[in-house]
């Protein structure tokens, strides 16, 4: 419906330079934190029963919940499963996505149409609906969850795609270059690509922050990652009732999204969608 | 004279841009600045109504009904905005809100500016609108249902309506064929009778029909100015003579098709339709080998249609195309926006490499041809945008002659360029016409240009809804 | 025909595309552990300890459990279109009863959020894209970005902790009245204000800049006069073309909010029915909020196409 809503883009905000880059500093530091972090960490599952909901430093960096479970390893934990999850589902979203978007896009015809009315059909549906109705039956089940947010997120990349590869196979330079006798490969790589390409960066961006949304959203209602296994939403909802006594403690989880959220953010810029 | 302007000149941050400009205007006393892009001549413009962009700054003389206008502030200028002095913009398509009906953008002005009430705006405005050929339903319509002719008729009622005494008219006849700059050319004269005009163009034919004075303006300067009679009949400095040579209709006219010139593409009883439109119908044309054929007609007619059928771009609907070659690759396109037709991120070094690799031309048949093309090699590594319009449109020249075709189709390739580098372009594509032995359609809204570029010429006419008709004239060698 | 007709079918058939999707994906679903439905059917009737294999099969021949899924399929979409979705599994009610209830407190929260975020986000854009670029815009885009990087489980979270547990003022759960009210539908309002707000500042700033803006005030309207007769319309038009995307948004994020706050909207009703597996009323709550999608966006092209004349044009 609105793809081009801002094709035309206003005046840019001076200094933009400054929060992309700002931006990939900290998505970079996430990414070490879930990398090294589980390595570094101690045992997430350990509970140390006479130490429970223990305040921040000291013996526990960020403290310990209400199993005497170390909060600092289980965030580490949970942003190795955040972060691997929603990559892996971008790549299996994000690759057949774009070429199904580029063959649509170059077809046309019938081809064209079957793929853009499955997309339809998908986003017929919000895509927390759709992976809440396929969670249902095997709630927990991760290889589940995994399809619902893969399938969601093809239908966007499709869709863009398809779209700017659609209006770049229409234009002047397009048929230029058939004109001159080149074939579909030198138009891709000349032509298409470098446009796409930060077309793409933008909608990975939106894609990994969406899908963490997502994850945490269902596990925080338990359908999704269910305790022990330390995800950030179910971490959220196990400490809310110990708020008054440990306040940083619900606060750590939700930081831990935030700053993910606001990284991909910074780093994203424009929403191509 | 109501206006007088006196050693006006206009800063930036890296110095002056214009300078020393002396002019004046007055009822029955147009002015017209001529001039090329860069010329700066839009800056004299926009220093006058006070509309120059952040940065720079205007010095000199600007009075207007005996009122100097340069040390007014930003907000005594603004009062003076459609009141006094009216500017009519580049592409009144653009300068229409496409929210809202013609006849309400006129409306408004009678009623917010000049402070009529509203039955009185509403009739004003249509009186004025039918007044300038716009009558009845047209008016109601929204500018995506206008043409560019009817377009540009709103906007100009628009600056009429608050009785301004003063109209700076900018570039108005960009984009518009023959005919209606005809027409245009006749609501500025009448204008001129009871208002100071000063238009702002680079096309002379327009100079002379508003007659009055003429400046012409080089690189921030007026380097001659005069009658219009005088200054574009006797042209005294050697920029205003080049100048007026590049006008068309001053070419020399071009030599029938010789008797024994091979066919290069033929098309029988075309046809072709677009969006439920006929576009044209039992069409035949011909290209021979070192001849051009123009087709002109108004905007929409199926010009650029009918040359990419010729291509095989299009599938007619009806009838056919026979070719003197199979090789698709020896037909080929000139584009009207020249940055248009590359890739944007590739350099022209890279264009050129992966052309002659694909088709294993040796990177010596290139050089020269750059040559003649007076392409200096220094261009080869900057980007499409980092160069000219004239000069990445004798780029994409280049790209096509290397593969060596029989056929070329121009459309509207010289129509974004300014005179003279039309001119230049023009004048190679003949020369390389003449060499190779060439087909060439021109397809152009100018008629002069295509008066004088072709011994053929085909005009497609159609009107709102019905079938075209084609027909061919020929233009009998001077 | 005219676009606006077009656009409607479009709608439509993206109702039945809604419909066909629920059904199918819970009965194919549903069907690969036909022995547990029959179970669970059986023990919400005949308590937990009464159940038997022979029960199960009562229950199986009753609701037909054993045909083929497709004749399964068409007969639940048959009884949809005659507004029949069976009984709930837990607590023996009409699914239709129910929804309806449900229905009214979602409706009830979607439209105060909506309401909320109109006055809240529009305006604070309109205002930053006049001064684009300056101070207060740059500060205006950190905060939006701020919020939309929060979730809307987690925002609700942050309001509660603030306004209920810090300062005392607001409640943080229930459904009694407007006060229990305003806490969820100030989350979502927030959420969507932020994105809302940014749109705005981007269209209006778009639009200030724009050949026919700048005509309008040399033709000797003033600011003031050039911004409401030509500015907010041609802003309005990707303004609300960008609500029908919020949509997606809102739809998910009153699932999340219903839950937090304890809100018994559909939503609330939908996630409980994944918990006890309650098939009919999954299917009931995921049919109503998706159909809900579907019919807020219909109600956002009509009003696009009531703006903007271009779409209008036959």
């Amino acid at each position: 419906m609105s793809d081009a809503v801002l094709e035309a883009g206003p005046p840019a905000t001076r200094g933009m330079g400054m929060t992309r880059w700002t931006g990939g500093a900290l998505l970079l530091a996430l990414v070490a934190f879930a990398v090294a972090g589980p390595l570094l960490a101690i045992d997430p599952a350990r509970q140390d029963l006479r130490n429970m909901l223990a305040p921040m430093g000291g013996d526990y960096l960020l403290g310990t919940d209400h199993l005497g479970r170390s909060i600092l390893a289980r965030l580490a934990h949970a942003a190795r499963l955040s972060l691997g999850f929603a990559t892996l589902a971008l790549l299996a979203a994000a690759i057949p996505g774009t070429l199904l978007g580029l063959v649509a896009a170059w077809r046309g015809g019938w081809v064209d149409r079957a793929l853009s009315i499955l997309a339809d059909m998908i986003l017929a549906l919000p895509g927390l609906l759709l992976v809440l109705v396929v969670a249902a039956f095997a709630p927990g089940d991760i290889r589940v969850l995994f399809l619902g947010v893969s399938v969601a997120l093809w239908v966007e990349f499709f869709r863009v795609v398809r779209a700017s590869a659609a209006s770049l196979l229409a234009s002047p330079e397009v048929e230029a270059a058939r004109l001159l006798g080149f074939g579909p490969a030198h138009i891709v790589r000349r032509h298409v690509a470098p446009r796409l390409a930060p077309v793409l960066a933008t909608l990975a961006a939106f894609g990994v922050g969406g899908t963490v949304v997502t994850i945490s959203t269902l596990s925080f209602v338990n359908v999704g990652v269910r305790p022990p296994m330390p995800e950030w939403g179910n971490m959220i909802v196990e400490l809310m009732p110990y708020f008054e006594e440990a306040p940083a403690h619900v606060l750590a989880p939700a930081a831990c999204i935030f700053l993910l959220l606001i990284a991909l953010n910074l780093l994203a810029g424009r929403d191509p969608r | 004279m109501s206006l007088l302007v006196e050693n006006l000149s206009v800063a930036g941050p890296q110095g002056r841009i214009v300078q020393g400009v002396s002019l004046a205007a007055g009822p029955g006393a147009p002015l017209t600045l001529i001039g090329e892009t860069g010329s700066g001549k839009s800056l004299v413009a926009a220093a006058i109504m006070g509309t120059l962009p952040p940065g720079l700054s205007a010095a000199g003389l600007v009075r207007f009904e005996g009122r100097d206008l340069l040390p007014l502030s930003a907000g005594e200028r603004r009062a003076l905005w459609g009141r006094r002095i009216a500017l009519l913009p580049q592409e009144p398509w653009l300068s229409l809100d496409p929210t809202m009906p013609a006849t309400g953008q006129v409306e408004e002005v009678f009623g917010l500016v000049r402070g009529q009430a509203q039955p009185a705006a509403s009739s004003a405005s249509t009186r004025l609108l039918a007044a300038l050929g716009l009558g009845g339903k047209a008016a109601e319509r929204y500018p995506f249902q206008l043409s560019g002719g009817m377009a540009q008729r709103v906007a100009i009622a628009a600056t009429q309506a608050a009785g301004a005494a003063l109209l700076l008219a900018d570039e108005p006849t960009k984009g518009l064929d023959a005919a209606l700059r005809d027409d245009l050319a006749a609501m500025l004269n009448a204008r001129a009778a009871e208002a100071a005009v000063l238009t702002i163009t680079h096309d002379v034919a327009l100079a002379r029909m508003l007659g009055g004075t003429v400046a012409v303006m080089l690189e921030g300067r007026v380097v001659e100015s005069g009658p219009a009679a005088q200054v574009l009949d006797a042209p005294r400095h050697d920029y205003t003579r080049r100048l007026v040579g590049a006008d068309p209709s001053r070419w020399p006219r071009p030599a029938p098709t010789a008797s024994n010139a091979g066919v290069v593409v033929t098309g029988r009883g075309l046809a072709r339709g677009f969006g439920g439109r006929q576009l044209f119908r039992d069409l035949d044309i011909t290209v021979h080998a070192g001849e051009i054929v123009a087709v002109s007609g108004p905007s929409g007619c199926g010009k650029t249609t009918l040359g990419n059928v010729l291509l095989g771009l299009l599938r007619p609907d009806a009838g056919t195309v026979t070719r003197i070659t199979a090789a698709p690759v020896r037909f080929q396109k000139l584009y009207q926006d020249p940055p248009s037709a590359f890739a944007p991120h590739a350099t022209l070094r890279t264009a050129l490499a992966d052309l002659a690799r694909r088709h294993g031309i040796a990177w010596a048949r290139i050089s020269p041809l750059l040559q003649r093309l007076r392409l200096a090699p220094a261009l080869l590594d900057r980007l499409p945008g980092q160069i000219s319009g004239g000069e990445l449109q004798r780029f994409a020249l280049a790209r096509v002659l290397l593969l060596d075709p029989v056929f070329l189709f121009a459309d509207e390739a010289t129509s974004r360029l300014d005179p003279i580098t039309q001119q230049e372009v023009m004048d190679l594509l003949r020369a390389q016409m003449a060499e190779r032995g060439l087909g060439v359609l021109l397809v152009t809204h100018e008629t002069a240009l295509a008066e004088a570029m072709a011994a053929r010429r085909v005009m497609l006419d159609a009107a709102e809804t019905q079938a075209a008709a084609a027909t061919e004239v020929a233009t009998a060698a001077v | 025909m005219s676009p606006i007709a077009r656009t409607l079918i479009g709608r439509a058939i993206q109702a039945v595309t809604v419909a066909l999707l629920v059904g199918v994906i819970t009965f194919v679903l549903a069907h690969t552990l036909p022995g547990d439905i029959a179970m669970r059917v059986a023990a919400s009737r005949y308590g937990a300890d009464l159940v038997s294999g022979e029960a199960a099969d009562l229950v199986t021949r009753e609701l037909g459990l054993d045909r083929p899924w497709t004749v399964q399929l068409l007969d639940w979409l048959w009884r949809v279109v005659r507004f029949d979705l069976g009984e709930a599994l837990v607590t023996g009610e009409k699914v239709t009863d129910e929804l309806g209830l449900q229905l009214g407190y979602t409706l009830l929260l979607s439209f105060a959020a909506l309401f909320l975020s109109l006055l809240i986000g529009p305006p604070l854009g309109l205002l930053l894209g006049l001064r684009a670029g300056s101070a207060m815009d740059r500060a205006g885009l950190t905060a939006s970005a701020a919020i939309r990087a929060l979730p809307p489980f987690v925002l609700g979270l942050l309001l509660i902790l603030l306004f209920s547990l810090v300062l005392g003022w607001l409640p943080p759960t229930g459904f009694e009245g407007l006060r229990e009210l305003i806490l969820p539908s100030l989350t979502l309002a927030l959420g969507l204000a932020a994105t809302s707000s940014r749109i705005t500042r981007d269209a209006t700033a778009s639009v200030v800049a724009a050949p026919y803006f700048a005509f309008a005030r040399w033709k000797g309207l003033s600011d003031r006069q050039a911004l409401l007769r030509h500015g907010l319309r041609n802003a309005g038009v990707p303004v609300i073309a960008y609500i029908g995307m919020q949509l997606v948004w809102l739809i998910e994020g009153v699932m999340a909010v219903e839950i937090l706050f304890a809100w018994p909207g559909v939503g609330h009703a939908l996630v409980h029915a994944v918990f006890a597996r309650d098939i009919p009323m999954l299917q009931g709550t995921a049919l109503t909020m998706g159909l809900m999608f579907v019919a807020l966006n219909a109600l956002v092209d009509l009003t696009c196409a009531a703006i903007d004349p271009r779409r209008r044009a036959a």
